[in-house]
């Protein structure tokens, strides 16, 4: 589904990803862990199609297409959705309008028919209860006075919203307490399945106690440096990061 | 220089009544003193208005012979074209709403002309209205009354080169109600000149909530000013939009004379392609616990050159006085312009007073989450500008107009330039 080879990155003339190899094939989950500075959101804005960044060598293939050369919107239409770290506030903006107005311009990009008002409350409402949330949710503006709990879950809820085919989490669980990782990861989980990838960028380990992945990688210095099964997570949370800081320091040098 | 020989013409086609004769020419005569306002002036130092004297400009001439096809206006109407009613749809009295030079003939309403100025104060543009305004409008809503339906004033421009001078009197009785809307519009492609006062009486414990809407031609001129004096817990707010005119000006001075009164001033105005739209606003507070509010919000696009000047004066004696001011505004083109001038004068006590003016670009960090969403970057752009244009327009629930207004703004809403999205393959 998604081949991303020796991908570098730089933001401003300072290189952040120096080729970074990663493959994930539908209905996996990966995480991709590392220390704060690694590149991990680099790595997720890069995909999302983010303005700013500047691909320097290597590709990214997305469904046998190359994807860098599309708009933010044509790869969400493609399916690629990207929660954010911070979600935005957009005052004035309500929830249902911006929810309606996105799964409309996708389905219309497929040649799939509008949903009107009256279906599209019909199909939120199911995603509501997924992730906890009341009908109000809908009429308030985007994000706006939402509790950092609350932006991240209605990340997920838009998530439920448009199913995209390949998710991918920036930090979803920083800054929630633990009935709130517990509701996000409740609404992750719901969404897995055979035809979508879920990749999960995550600093700490805690998020992969309820979302268990397929595979885990190791963003350090801009590189992957480990691959592995979700023991390897495990490995992380007991060691932190700082053992690998050879290893890490060794590539960085050399390669 | 301007030369006088037109502004003559104009005075000597209008067949006034003796007792305004006189009035007419003293205003005409000072006009043609002081000459057009220029950038020397500081109110001024935005727009010129040199392109008039270029202009062959001159009275309309007779009675247009077709009727224009109107909108549907949802309430009592007077449509005016080229100065001239044309069209009326009221079921209220004369003495309620008609014709100003009406009404003046019978009994000249006291306060008629002294806001504004009435040839012998005010600016050589509203002299130059006091000298050559034509039918004008007058709506007396009697004490305690509320009127059921808004009343609205259509100013219609048609012929090319003409100057118009809609005069506008409204005197709310004591605890009276009402929503008066102003619409001023132009034929597309034609020049023209729309100079018009309008003077707003509240007496005590009188509301009039006011949209005015400048939709003039994308060549037209439009100088206005509004002039409103609120007794004793009356309440006036206002809504003024700006999306149409070449050169589009509008004074607004609001005097809290009496003791407890409120005044709302909301605003939206649009500067695209190379248009200029200007704001100029004035609140005196003159009698204590007085409250007024402002929220602008201000667009500009191309090479458009917005203006938000606004100065609140608290008077001696005016203690308890409370004002706020928001203007925030963006520029939506490397070469659009917004100034923003907010000021406050305060010479009174036990006041709470404050402002905040930006002047910023569309964030594009919200863009990006838009479009991340799958919604493309034309409908995003318009999707934020809606939002923070919207802001300003709550009074048009309070009015029941949404419907009828949004068609317009929409329309006028500048529209971005990105490419159209590829189409997806899979």
């Amino acid at each position: 589904m998604l081949q991303i080879r020796n991908l570098h990155v730089s933001v401003a003339g300072k290189p952040i990803l120096k080729g970074v190899d990663l493959t994930v094939q539908p209905g996996e989950v990966h995480a991709i862990m590392g220390p704060n500075g690694s590149g991990k959101s680099t790595l997720a804005q890069v995909l999302a199609g983010r303005d700013g960044y500047d691909i320097t060598e290597g590709s990214v293939h997305y469904l046998d297409q190359d994807l860098l050369p599309l708009t933010p919107e044509e790869r969400a239409r493609a399916g690629i959705f990207l929660a954010f770290q911070y979600p935005l506030e957009i005052p004035g903006v309500a929830n249902v309008q911006l929810l309606r107005t996105a799964l409309n311009g996708q389905r219309r990009a497929r040649g799939e028919a509008e949903m009107d008002a009256i279906d599209f409350l019909e199909y939120v409402k199911d995603k509501l209860v997924l992730l906890g949330m009341d009908d109000s949710f809908l009429y308030r503006s985007v994000n706006e006075g939402f509790s950092g709990g609350e932006k991240k879950r209605n990340e997920i809820l838009q998530m439920a919203v448009l199913e995209p085919r390949l998710a991918i989490l920036d930090e979803t669980d920083s800054g929630l307490d633990i009935d709130a990782l517990h509701v996000v990861a409740q609404g992750v989980n719901s969404l897995r399945n055979g035809a979508r990838a879920i990749i999960l960028v995550t600093h700490y380990q805690r998020l992969l106690n309820y979302i268990v992945p397929d595979q885990v990688h190791v963003l350090a210095g801009g590189r992957i440096v480990r691959s592995g099964g979700s023991e390897l997570a495990e490995e992380l949370e007991r060691k932190g990061y700082a053992w690998l800081g050879d290893e890490a320091e060794f590539m960085e040098t050399y390669l | 220089m301007i030369t006088p020989t037109a502004y003559r013409e104009a005075l000597s086609r209008i067949d006034a009544p003796s007792s305004f004769a006189a009035l007419r020419q003293t205003a005409l005569r000072k006009f043609l003193q002081a000459g057009l306002p220029d950038s020397r002036q500081e109110d001024w130092r935005y727009t010129s208005l040199r392109h008039l004297e270029r202009m062959p400009l001159h009275a309309p001439a007779a009675m247009p012979e077709t009727l224009p096809a109107l909108e549907d206006y949802p309430g009592a109407l007077l449509a005016y074209l080229d100065d001239r009613l044309v069209w009326q749809d009221t079921t209220l009295p004369a003495t309620v709403l008609g014709v100003l030079a009406d009404a003046i003939g019978t009994e000249t309403p006291a306060a008629f002309g002294n806001l504004a100025g009435n040839g012998l104060v005010g600016s050589s543009l509203t002299q130059l209205n006091a000298a050559l305004w034509r039918e004008g409008a007058c709506l007396r809503v009697p004490a305690g009354e509320r009127l059921r339906q808004p009343v609205f004033l259509r100013f219609a421009a048609a012929e090319a080169d003409a100057m118009l001078y809609p005069r506008v009197f409204i005197n709310m009785a004591v605890g009276s109600d009402a929503i008066l809307v102003e619409h001023f519009l132009g034929d597309p492609g034609i020049a023209y000149w729309q100079n018009p006062v309008t003077e707003i009486v509240l007496e005590a414990g009188a509301r009039l909530t006011h949209l005015r809407i400048v939709e003039d031609s994308n060549l037209a001129t439009h100088t206005g000013l509004t002039a409103v004096h609120l007794g004793q817990d009356s309440n006036y707010r206002a809504l003024n939009l700006t999306f149409g005119g070449l050169v589009a000006r509008h004074e607004l001075n609001v005097t809290l004379a009496g003791v407890g009164a409120e005044v709302r001033l909301d605003g939206v105005f649009i500067a695209d392609g190379l248009r200029g739209a200007e704001q100029h606003l004035r609140i005196v507070h003159q009698a204590p616990r007085g409250k007024s509010r402002t929220l602008y919000r201000g667009l500009a696009d191309g090479r458009g050159r917005g203006v938000f000047d606004a100065r609140v004066e608290v008077r001696p004696h005016a203690d308890g006085s409370d004002a706020q001011q928001s203007s925030r505004n963006l520029l939506l083109s490397p070469h659009a312009e917004i100034d923003a001038k907010p000021q406050l004068e305060i010479y009174a006590d036990d006041v709470k007073c404050g402002h905040g003016a930006t002047v910023g670009s569309l964030d594009e960090d919200a863009l990006f989450y838009l479009r991340s969403r799958g919604i493309d970057g034309d409908s995003a752009r318009q999707l934020l500008l809606h939002a923070f244009v919207g802001e300003a327009l709550g009074l048009l629930d309070d009015t029941g107009l949404r419907d009828w207004l949004m068609p317009r703004l929409l329309a006028r809403m500048p529209r971005s330039h990105l490419l159209e999205p590829r189409p997806w393959t899979h």
